[in-house]
């Protein structure tokens, strides 16, 4: 038998095995992937449920040099977090906002889609009125809607039950921490009264 | 027989010995090495996606200059490996109506940051309402250092007299706008560009023109 021969004998026994390895480690690196989101013990949103209750508004620590918060976080951005469970109902988040403040806000699903994003220039005439609801409270919510005006509120539909509300606001300078934390913890965020009571 | 002739075929790698030996254990040999190519393959996809978690961050950067971005993470149509990525550092990207953000961890000729020399960062920066310069290391630690300044933000940096400015990092201190590093650790800036228009067609960053790191006098 020539070397060739055996090369391509040795190809023809073992090439299946390897073709299998190579296709479960392609469906095992997939799979895994894709399952990190759902299996991950720490991610944003555990650390957002360690540190803050629900429905209302919480400070994070901000960012230090010992560590102890995800990294790549601005120093100077001030960030308060509200947690919520639509299973409980919708949740309203208020706020009355100058646009001489940069604020910011993100709205997490439970497994680390970053849904929807705003700042302080969606507020009409500096306020801003939000309702978080899923699409059987929306239904709910716009059953209750008067015929002839139109709804104040910006309603955003939520993908999951559970997740959080991130609102950060930049200080300009280090001197300005204090204020913008009060500013952020001034952000109103709560259970809304169910509809049709 | 033509089926047993092909699994003899098979094991002419084996010994003639073990082959005759250990003929009548054929289907358990053949499960046992079915199970070895499982667990192989198992063992391979796992180590490609701790290398892809670990490397950081996946598809959709977007680069320009020394800077690069992510503006898909923070958006709906964020990438499986960016979320798996986010899921495992607990971080969460700015959204894609917050702000952009970039990290940069060479310099303009393309050298990677060297803790030992000094850097200026100046403008222009794209528009934005407001932006912010921070060092960090290379895993996106804040810098611990005496003088406690971590960034700077658009607001209070000193300008000069036509709007310009100029950051100095460095280990020693500067006069003017100084942004400290250790001496001893490799470190990155990070740039974020809040409510800024460019967000939206980040794709196209080729003709935006974003801060210059030049490097200065190394020790």
């Amino acid at each position: 038998m020539t070397r060739r021969e055996a090369i391509l004998d040795w190809i023809a026994a073992n090439g299946p095995w390897a073709a299998g390895v190579l296709i479960v480690a392609g469906i095992v690196h997939i799979v895994s992937i894709l399952a990190m989101p759902r299996l991950a013990p720490r991610d944003a949103f555990a650390r957002m449920e360690r540190l803050a209750p629900a429905h209302r508004m919480t400070l994070l620590p901000a960012a230090s040099p010992e560590g102890g918060s995800p990294p790549f976080e601005d120093p100077a951005l001030v960030q308060g977090v509200c947690r919520y469970d639509l299973a409980a109902g919708p949740v309203r988040l208020r706020a009355e906002l100058s646009s001489d403040v940069l604020t910011l806000f993100s709205f997490h699903a439970r497994f680390g889609q970053l849904y929807y994003s705003m700042t302080d220039r969606s507020a009409t005439r500096g306020k801003l009125d939000v309702l978080l609801v899923t699409p059987a409270q929306l239904e709910a919510v716009e059953a209750n809607d008067s015929e002839d005006e139109l709804p104040q509120e910006l309603r955003i539909l939520a993908p999951t039950l559970q997740g959080f509300i991130l609102a950060r606001a930049l200080a300009e300078r280090a001197g300005d921490l204090d204020e913008t934390r009060k500013r952020v913890m001034a952000i109103g965020c709560a259970l809304a009264p169910a509809a049709g009571n | 027989m033509a089926c047993n002739s092909r699994a003899a075929r098979a094991n002419e790698i084996l010994p003639d010995w073990i082959w005759l030996r250990y003929r009548r254990h054929w289907p358990v040999l053949s499960l046992l090495k079915t199970l070895a190519a499982v667990v192989l393959g198992a063992a391979l996809g796992l180590a490609a996606t701790f290398a892809a978690v670990e490397r950081g961050f996946g598809f959709g950067a977007v680069r320009a200059g020394p800077w690069t971005g992510w503006p898909k993470t923070g958006s709906r149509d964020a990438d499986p490996y960016a979320r798996a990525v986010l899921s495992r550092t607990g971080e969460t990207p700015l959204g894609s109506a917050e702000g952009l953000g970039f990290v940069a961890r060479g310099d303009s000729s393309g050298a990677l940051l060297d803790p030992r020399c000094d850097y200026s960062v100046r403008g222009p920066v794209p528009a934005a309402r407001w932006w912010t310069l921070s060092a960090m290391t290379p895993e996106g630690r804040l810098i611990e250092n005496p003088a406690r300044i971590y960034g700077f933000t658009s607001a209070e940096i000193v300008r000069g007299a036509n709007g310009g400015f100029d950051i100095a990092v460095s280990r020693a201190a500067r006069p003017g706008n100084w942004l400290p590093v250790a001496p001893d650790r490799p470190f990155v800036l990070a740039l974020r560009l809040y409510d800024t228009t460019i967000s939206a067609t980040a794709s196209a960053l080729d003709g935006i023109s974003m801060p210059v790191i030049s490097r200065g006098r190394c020790e």
